[in-house]
């Protein structure tokens, strides 16, 4: 599990290569930085009719899918977040974007908000399978220094979503990630909502080997499994994506046919010898990249080989003992784009110290 | 003047690890009442609290300062300090004022690198006020985390975030700043259930006032004590009883501040699942409480203790239904998946999983497993068979889903699969029953094809490790060695399986793949390694037996462990005879001749150079013993023999009164050295009794 996790947070997609057995990690595993889900048969649908139609009368109006998203950027953004869109690449977990991850790197003050569709290719499931997807949604929040009321401004986001806290059990549940070989870890939470984990908060300690100083404090939502508990819906693709003058569109509507043709493709028909060819070729390109100072473009090599990584584990193109000689490839990618990327910003004088302000870890207004 | 008060600290944090809390609040109290009493500071009893999100001491009747003591203070050389007539210059005057004494109230102090100017002074004590942040700090500091974390942009590092740290001595806020907080006298209650920070007016009141207006208990086992009544009342009210809620308690008390019982029920279709599976998927990530009936039989209920009061529980349980029913779901997919494949067929795939770096993959180890396996049924004289068949299979479970799931589900679902696939009851029950035991206390495998191939798995698991070099240091076991060891050790004396353990270790060694050690070192250091568990395993099981009696058996190297056993009780009930303390002098001081003599004895005693009625009486006994002891020690009949030679005592001690061992004589000397060999070798045959402490 500590393994899986923190493979899942440097490496997005790349979760499933620690233990074996991970082609098999059912959802819950993975809950927020890999596959949401729900109940497959909803067996309780018949024994809490009364339950529902009670509990329904109390709720407020339930938020659809991009409501649910825009209400939490909206959220962040009045907290002082810069709203960040989507990276423009393939990767396994929010944490991937370098609003995350190399922003964590060094001692500029930072913070963003954003949605990151991830991608884990192993979890493809053809569309058949209710909480399981090879593409889903992240929320990520990144804020360096953490401040202090960290945990209540989450607090107050899952209220503005819909979330009595005086009616939900809420509770933060230890859960850390390490990533020896990067140098990389932190300390921090699953969040249980009655049991269920829709969220991880992590404080970062270290990444590249380099000490995080400040603390760069993360807030994962699992977007797909915070829709289907708040709609109360038993399969992703029921999920309302949208209901307004232009009609009734699902989760399913916009992503089935994506699930299925993906699935095909992460399984079936991607090149693996041109697969390999890319995974050298970024490999190769990140290396002289770095050796040029240009870290950015460095990091984007590392994304593609991490990606790629993930498609050849999908087409079971990797044996047991390649693997993790391609881990450790990728590791050394990464740990040495941190290095480079530090050194960028200290070249440049860490100009953002500047331009942000000395603003400690105080409470961010809520 | 400080007045003797209650005293309490309280640091205020993020939630903090669960398996953890228990163990921190220990820690927290115990390194501050070490720290309070070496700062000599008096106090009464002392409490430990702790809850998610606080560890906190409170201690009665703490005084307000250190007692004052007489100390002497040491002032400049006297030739320095007086001048010629003898008066104080101005660095004796300087020593006086700042002693606060008149000169005439100085003295001497003389050694022997000179005399100096002295003043006794007293030395008022510091006050508590002024001792508590600094011990209160140290007490922290000390505390067992394994890796502490920083936060924001602060240097402070602890287990999680520290918010507020309350610091009462009285009414009194002792001040200061503790990780990086001002200390202050409001705490804070409930995440959900509590409004504004709560002032704590004075020690005593902390617990109620969280309680009351908090809704925090704050103590822990009063905390755990709730939880169980609640989950044990829970559990009556739907007919059943709490399947192993001992190993939950403390981790869902500590994972609350307000515990609420909350009954949530599935889909009685799952209890068709294998039981473990349906126990490991509630109590697992979940820590629910299962639920059985009278008879044993789980019922479609679990427990969870939620942190709230809710307004509106139902939500609270559907919300826990809803994870549940997706995770038994899943288990019934993998249960149904593999059953599809058997064992047998999955044994090919074992190839493919490195079992560890330098060791080959899973299929070689159970390949050496099987070996070693079968060598020991052969020493046993069991059949093979069955043995043979269950190591190939026996890690083939561990590709399935379900264990890759359920990792501690490993061999219980092998066995379910083995029977599955109509394997002979035999197999499935030692696949079963090879990682037992899996923890102290633990069952041993019942039968012996069990008990044969668990002994296997460990002995090849120490043997390869040791191999590659990785063997345990310090407190670092990441391969659960001394586990594993200590689990040999048990099987053979508890199952009474009478087999050379040295041999046995010798053929694991010599199947590993060339490592780092040769076989040979693997062999030496790992017989070692498994005599230092046997010494713990005896020591902690018997508290009445001595180390030296371990030690006493240990020099013989009894290669049977079960042979060890029979040793040490023997030796024990040697000890408690009268003569044992006359005898084990007498075996101390004849291996102190003989070491010391400078020369061997003669090979054989001559009895026409015994002279003294002394000798010759020993001599007699000697003869008479060593007819005696062969069929004894024959039949493994150690007390028996011990007690044959316990009655030489009168001879032994007739003999030290009076004869010269050491005479002048050269062939009279080495005879009677010749004489003590026999003595010695005769008491060595069961033990070096030599050894014993015995009063």
């Amino acid at each position: 599990m500590f393994l899986q996790f923190f493979l899942a947070l440097v490496y997005g997609n790349m979760h499933q290569i620690g233990a074996p057995g991970q082609m098999r990690a059912p959802f819950w595993c993975d809950v927020v930085r890999g596959a949401p889900f729900v109940d497959a048969h909803d067996i309780l649908r018949g024994l809490d009719h009364r339950d529902r139609c009670m509990s329904k009368k109390k709720t407020r109006p339930t938020l659809s899918f991009q409501d649910l998203i825009l209400t939490l950027q909206q959220y962040w953004a009045e907290r002082g977040c810069v709203i960040m869109q989507p990276y423009d690449m393939a990767m396994g977990a929010g944490t991937f974007h370098p609003a995350t991850f190399l922003r964590a790197i060094g001692p500029e003050p930072w913070s963003a908000a954003y949605v990151q569709p991830s991608r884990r290719p192993t979890d493809g499931r053809y569309g058949d399978n209710p909480f399981r997807l090879q593409h889903y949604y992240q929320y990520q929040v990144a804020i360096k220094p953490s401040p202090d009321n960290l945990q209540d401004l989450y607090l107050d986001s899952l209220r503005v979503i819909g979330i009595d806290t005086a009616v939900h059990d809420v509770r933060f549940v230890e859960d850390n990630w390490e990533s020896p070989s990067l140098g990389a870890w932190g300390l921090g939470w699953e969040v249980w909502l009655n049991g269920m984990e829709i969220t991880q908060f992590t404080y970062f300690q270290q990444v590249g080997g380099l000490e995080c100083r400040p603390v760069t404090g993360e807030i994962t939502y699992g977007l797909e499994r915070l829709a289907m508990y708040l709609q109360d819906v038993t399969s992703i693709y029921d999920i309302v994506w949208t209901d307004g003058p232009l009609g009734r569109i699902t989760y399913g509507d916009v992503y089935h046919q994506n699930e299925v043709e993906q699935s095909r493709y992460n399984f079936s028909e991607a090149d693996v010898d041109d697969l390999f060819h890319t995974f050298d070729h970024a490999e190769q390109e990140g290396i002289r990249l770095i050796e040029l100072e240009l870290a950015l473009p460095a990091y984007e090599q590392m994304l593609v080989a991490s990606h790629t990584f993930n498609l050849l584990d999908a087409r079971q193109a990797i044996s047991v003992s390649e693997r993790q000689r391609f881990i450790l490839r990728v590791r050394t990618l990464a740990r040495a784009v941190a290095e480079a990327y530090y050194a960028s910003r200290e070249s440049r004088g860490f100009p953002m110290i500047a331009s942000v302000g000395g603003k400690s870890a105080q409470d961010v207004q809520s | 003047m400080s007045k003797v008060r209650d005293f309490l600290v309280e640091i205020g944090t993020e939630e903090l690890p669960p398996k953890a809390l228990r163990s921190l609040m220990d820690a927290f109290a115990e390194s501050l009442v070490a720290a309070i009493d070496d700062a000599r500071l008096e106090h009464g009893p002392a409490h430990r609290y702790a809850s998610p999100r606080r560890l906190a001491v409170m201690i009665e009747a703490l005084a307000g300062e250190q007692p004052s003591r007489r100390v002497t203070q040491k002032g400049p050389p006297v030739s320095v300090a007086l001048d010629a007539s003898g008066k104080l210059t101005a660095a004796g005057s300087a020593f006086a004022k700042k002693c606060g004494v008149l000169p005439a109230d100085l003295t001497r102090t003389i050694s022997d690198k000179g005399e100096w100017l002295s003043c006794e002074i007293i030395e008022r004590g510091q006050t508590t006020a002024e001792l508590l942040p600094g011990l209160v700090e140290a007490a922290l500091a000390a505390l067992p985390i394994p890796r502490r974390m920083r936060w924001g942009d602060g240097d402070a590092a602890f287990v999680r975030p520290v918010h507020w740290v309350v610091m009462l001595h009285g009414a009194t806020v002792i001040k200061a700043e503790i990780l990086g907080i001002k200390t202050g006298n409001k705490t804070r209650g409930h995440r959900f259930m509590a409004g504004a920070p709560l002032r704590i007016a004075q020690p005593a009141d902390y617990l109620t006032e969280l309680e009351t207006s908090g809704h925090v208990l704050a103590d822990f086992e009063q905390r755990r004590e709730l939880v169980k009544q609640g989950v044990e009342a829970a559990a009556k009210a739907v007919r059943g009883t709490v399947v192993d809620g001992e190993s939950l308690y403390d981790e869902v008390a500590s994972l609350v501040e307000w515990p609420v019982p909350i009954t949530g029920s599935f889909d009685a279709s799952y209890l068709k699942l294998p039981r473990e599976v349906v126990v490991s998927t509630l109590t697992g990530h979940q820590r629910y409480f299962p639920v059985a009936d009278k008879q044993g039989a789980l019922l479609p209920h679990f427990i969870t203790i939620a942190n709230i009061e809710s307004s509106d529980p139902q939500q609270v349980r559907r919300g826990n239904e809803r994870v549940v029913h997706p995770r038994l779901a899943d288990a019934a997919f993998f249960w149904d998946s593999d059953r599809r494949i058997s064992l047998a067929a999955r044994h090919d795939s074992l190839r493919e999983v490195v079992y560890q770096h330098g060791l080959g993959s899973l299929a070689d180890k159970s390949a050496r497993i099987a070996a070693l396996a079968k060598w020991i049924a052969m020493e046993l004289g069991v059949a093979p068979n069955n043995v043979l068949r269950a190591a190939m299979l026996s890690k083939c479970d561990l590709i399935s889903g379900l264990v890759g799931e359920f990792p501690d589900l490993q061999g219980t679902m092998g066995r379910y699969y083995a029977q599955h696939d109509g394997e002979p009851d035999a197999v499935a029950d030692a696949i079963g029953e090879h990682y037992l035991p899996r923890f102290a206390g633990d069952a041993l495998p019942a039968a012996t094809d069990g008990q044969i191939l668990a002994l296997a798995d460990r002995l090849d698991t120490l043997a390869g490790i040791f191999s590659v070099d990785k063997k345990p240091s310090g407190n670092r076991d990441p391969f659960g060695l001394r586990r594993a060891a200590l689990g040999v050790v048990r099987i053979l004396v508890e199952c009474r399986l009478d087999l050379d353990l040295a041999a046995m270790i010798r053929v694991a060694a010599e199947a590993q793949p060339v490592g780092k050690i040769g076989a040979a070192d693997v062999q030496a250091e790992l017989l070692t390694y498994v005599s230092e568990r046997l010494r713990r395993y005896f020591l902690d099981r018997d508290t009445g037996l001595a180390a030296e009696t371990f030690d006493a058996v240990l020099v013989r190297e009894p290669s049977s462990l079960v042979d060890f056993e029979l040793r040490l009780l023997a030796v024990q009930a040697f000890i408690g005879l009268d003569s044992a303390s006359s005898l084990a002098a007498a075996n101390k001081r004849i291996a102190n001749i003989l070491k010391q003599a400078g020369e061997p004895g003669a090979a054989t005693v001559n009895e026409k150079l015994l002279r003294e009625d002394a000798e010759l009486a020993l001599w007699d006994a000697l003869k008479a013993a060593r007819d005696s002891q062969p069929p004894l020690l024959e039949r493994r009949e150690y007390t028996a023999a011990l007690n044959e030679l316990a009655k030489l005592r009168g001879v032994v001690d007739a003999f030290f009164d009076g004869v010269m061992v050491m005479a002048d004589d050269k062939g009279v000397r080495s005879n009677r050295l010749a004489l003590l060999t026999e003595l010695r070798e005769l008491f060595l045959n069961v033990a070096d009794i030599s050894r014993l402490a015995v009063a």
